[in-house]
């Protein structure tokens, strides 16, 4: 039997990470986490993450980097903002979440064997070039990279949306593409 | 006992005893059951409301009674309503006798028969009883208007300033050189961060200039006998070997004085002179010298101080005097101790060099501590992370059960006092709970969180030097769960600062016979009610203020002194006070002298005569209680209106129903 060690050294910590997150959720009432865990008990899916939304902002306090990137948590939060609406040292929690799932996609450690992530990119790499989203094309790709056999399983589904008038094979593009790549660019720009 | 005539008043208290108990039937009852000696006997709606009253005073007028029995609440309630209409329908009150029917009976009996016959047994017992009592006089005591203060730290100080300014002479005694006490030694005060000399100095100096108070330092209380208004105390006065009178306070003795020893101000950090004042702010600013230092005292040579002293002051042959004062109150403020360090060998003070307590850390970062307020390490060196323990000794069943209550607040500071210094320092607190009670203490906490102190929510359980891997190397290594991440963490840093329990002093057991008031299990000097008389002690006339009473904040410990003072000039104010009347007393001829009654006695109320063979009861100090009664192997001890007679008299009342 292989016995895993389960103590953090303090040199396998990133002291940096809380500086990271604050930048990157523009939420430095991080700090001020009194623990009380509030969001946790008003999270409707904490009881499907691997770390409470308490245990993260102790964790990103702590430093504790590579836990928090590869935490199912941010991927299961649904964006209600009940956290950040009960939170009595107001931190923006959902924008924290965020966060977190920004740099988990930006520096590939984001929890793998979880569709969520995928989706969040498929999806952004779709409006970036059409302007707009399209179902068929999301669910395709998502599938193909996360569950390619599940497609056989969904595409009666599919099949039925199809008909009823509720999925287009082809998704709609915008009129003035170029505008909207401008935009984009100028946001990335400036960030 | 044919000569009694008794008024018997049963109260309704609107429905709360008529709603359960049948008043007209138990009043009857009364008159039935003794014809001759019950004259009259009454139910009344509300027998406390004036008309009740005036029922009584106008029946003892028309009917001539002379024995008063009302059956009603709690004695507590209304026995002193009832004794001073008694007074005032002119007969003597302690011939009066109440009946609880209320709380006893009407609030805690179902059934209205049951209730109905325990309420007549009552009153039988009382009438009984009543009939027995004997006429008891009040005494008053004159109160002296000099007060004793015990102990010169803020407690002690704010309370002497306080009486004193109000026109009274202090006695303030302290056992060290100076007044000023524990905050004398703090840096800063939190939430504030006052300096704590610079609000504490002013203070001192009004103390040591203020004409009503006469300081006696380096001086401790030996004896103190007597009762509330009238304490004869003896002091003893420790030869400081210097002329204060004389001596100027110039310092050249201090600094032509060869001999060096730890100095306990700066917790043996640096050194001082066998000749020398505490510390620089010191009240009063003049010099003792410490016999066991001096080589003067050990070989008879030296005598450098003598010879620099331009005033002469140097006094070698002063011996220790006994000096008695005469007082009225006392107020105790002895204050606190943390607990030794060495104590606890898991924290390995005293055997890794950069395991600081919270007092040396207070020296360290004050700027007029040893190292003139530079955090370094024994070695000298920056810290590039600091751990500070929370919780060491206290809450803890094998140490101090109780919370020390300051401790957080003074590790939040300590936080921020080095993160003031040394922005990238590291700082960990190991904390079981942040406990930030105080005005402005939360939003303190919420300053520390926000200025990136990490907060650990775990205790340490041992510290250690003993390195698993390199960046461990050198370092004071903390294991501690992180309960908030639920991981065990080792976290190394360069020092760490034990915040120790707050434990009473050594002395506070032998000071509570001194001053005959009571210690709890953990040392604390005990009040009287810990709500409702929190300063007051078993023993009229001493009160206590401070952390002597329990771990204490600086603000708590000052609104406790000014209510020990506000307890004491009440007392001056009145002059003189009613004592208690139901006392005990010991029957010369039956007494043994066993003594039996004088160790247990709480109030330390009798004395043995060794001439008479005799216990004696000073019945000043008796309060009452009945111990020695109770206690008393050939029934000598009685306590007036609680003798045999009178107990057995109401056993047969209460059996006659």
């Amino acid at each position: 039997m292989e016995y895993l060690r389960t103590v953090k050294y303090e040199s396998e910590l990133d002291k940096k990470f809380l500086k990271e997150v604050v930048k990157h959720s523009e939420c430095d009432k991080i700090l001020e986490c009194i623990q009380c865990g509030t969001c946790s008990s008003t999270c409707p899916v904490s009881l499907y993450m691997d770390y409470t939304p308490r245990k993260l902002m102790a964790m990103i306090k702590g430093g504790f980097k590579d836990d928090a990137l590869k935490s199912k948590t941010v991927w299961i939060c649904s964006s209600c903002y009940s956290c950040t609406v009960m939170c009595p040292a107001q931190i923006k929690i959902t924008d924290v979440m965020y966060a977190l799932k920004r740099m988990a996609i930006e520096k590939g450690v984001y929890s793998k064997g979880i569709p969520t992530p995928v989706l969040a990119q498929e999806m952004s790499n779709i409006i970036s070039r059409k302007g707009r989203n399209s179902e068929m094309e999301v669910v395709t790709r998502m599938m193909l990279r996360t569950n390619p056999f599940g497609m056989l399983k969904m595409a009666p589904m599919g099949m039925s949306l199809f008909f009823k008038g509720r999925m287009e094979i082809f998704g709609e593009k915008i009129k003035n593409l170029p505008q909207m790549r401008k935009l984009l660019k100028g946001l990335k720009e400036a960030k | 006992m044919s000569n009694c005539r008794i008024g018997v008043y049963v109260c309704h208290c609107g429905s709360n005893i008529a709603g359960k108990v049948r008043v007209d039937e138990v009043a009857r009852y009364a008159k039935d059951y003794a014809p001759d000696e019950v004259v009259i006997s009454r139910e009344y709606k509300y027998m406390c409301s004036d008309p009740g009253q005036d029922l009584i005073k106008k029946d003892i007028k028309e009917f001539n009674l002379n024995r008063i029995v009302v059956a009603s609440c709690s004695p507590l309630m209304h026995e002193k309503t009832f004794r001073n209409a008694t007074a005032d329908g002119g007969i003597n009150p302690f011939f009066f006798q109440m009946a609880n029917i209320r709380e006893h009976v009407s609030w805690v009996t179902e059934d209205e028969n049951a209730a109905t016959e325990k309420a007549k047994a009552l009153l039988i017992a009382a009438i009984h009883r009543v009939m027995h009592h004997e006429a008891l006089e009040k005494r008053t005591v004159h109160i002296n208007p000099q007060v004793l203060i015990v102990g010169g730290g803020i407690a002690g100080i704010t309370a002497a300033l306080q009486i004193a300014d109000a026109g009274n002479k202090v006695f303030l005694v302290e056992k060290s050189p100076s007044i000023g006490g524990h905050m004398a030694q703090l840096d800063k005060t939190f939430p504030t961060l006052d300096c704590s000399a610079c609000i504490l100095t002013p203070k001192m100096t009004s103390v040591g200039q203020h004409p009503n108070i006469t300081l006696m330092t380096y001086s401790e209380v030996q004896e103190v006998n007597g009762y509330v208004g009238n304490f004869k105390v003896k002091v003893l006065r420790k030869a400081k070997s210097v002329d204060h009178e004389k001596c100027t306070g110039c310092g050249v003795c201090t600094q032509k004085c060869p001999m060096k020893a730890p100095n306990e101000f700066e917790l043996n950090m640096a050194p001082r002179k066998a000749i020398y004042t505490p510390f620089p702010q010191a009240v009063p600013n003049k010099p003792v010298i410490d016999k066991t230092i001096c080589t003067y005292y050990k070989n008879g040579r030296c005598k450098a101080c003598e010879k620099f002293c331009g005033p002469g002051a140097i006094l070698f042959d002063e011996q220790d005097r006994i000096e008695e004062i005469e007082v009225g109150s006392i107020i105790l403020a002895t204050g606190y101790d943390l607990k030794t360090a060495e104590s606890l060998p898991e924290y390995g003070f005293g055997r890794y060099p950069n395991v600081f307590t919270a007092f040396e850390f207070e020296r360290l970062v004050n700027s007029s501590g040893p190292t003139g307020g530079k955090i370094v390490t024994r070695e000298g060196k920056e810290p590039k992370s600091i751990g500070i323990l929370h919780c060491i000794g206290s809450r803890d069943k094998k140490y101090c059960e109780y919370c020390s209550r300051v401790c957080c607040m003074y590790a939040l500071k300590f936080s921020h006092l080095i993160k003031e210094k040394y922005h990238d320092c590291e700082v960990y607190q190991f904390y079981i709970d942040m406990r930030c009670f105080g005005k402005g203490y939360e939003e303190f906490y919420n300053r520390l969180l926000k200025e990136g102190v990490n907060f650990v929510r775990g205790k340490v359980a041992e510290i250690t030097d003993a390195a698993l891997e390199p960046s461990e190397e050198g370092k004071l290594i903390m294991r501690a769960e992180d309960t908030m991440i639920g991981t065990v963490r080792r976290i190394p840093v360069d020092m760490a600062i034990l915040c120790l329990a707050m434990v009473a002093k050594p002395e506070a057991k032998e000071l509570s016979h001194i001053f005959s008031c009571s210690v709890g299990k953990d040392g604390w000097f005990t009040e009287k009610h810990p709500k409702l008389a929190p300063v007051s002690t078993a023993s009229d006339g001493i009160f206590i203020a401070g952390a002597c009473q329990g771990p204490k904040d600086i603000p708590d410990t000052v609104a406790q002194a000014g209510a020990a003072a506000a307890e004491v000039l009440n007392l001056i104010q009145r002059g003189e006070v009613e004592a208690e009347v139901v006392t005990a007393d010991i029957e010369e001829d039956l007494c043994s002298g066993c003594r039996t009654c004088v160790e247990l006695c709480p109030y330390t109320a009798i004395t043995y005569n060794a001439e008479k063979k005799k216990s004696e009861i000073n019945g000043a100090l008796c309060k009452g209680c009945g111990t020695c009664v109770g206690a008393c192997p050939s029934g000598a001890a009685y306590q007036r209106n609680f003798r045999d007679e009178q107990i057995y008299a109401e056993i047969k009342g209460i059996l006659a129903v």
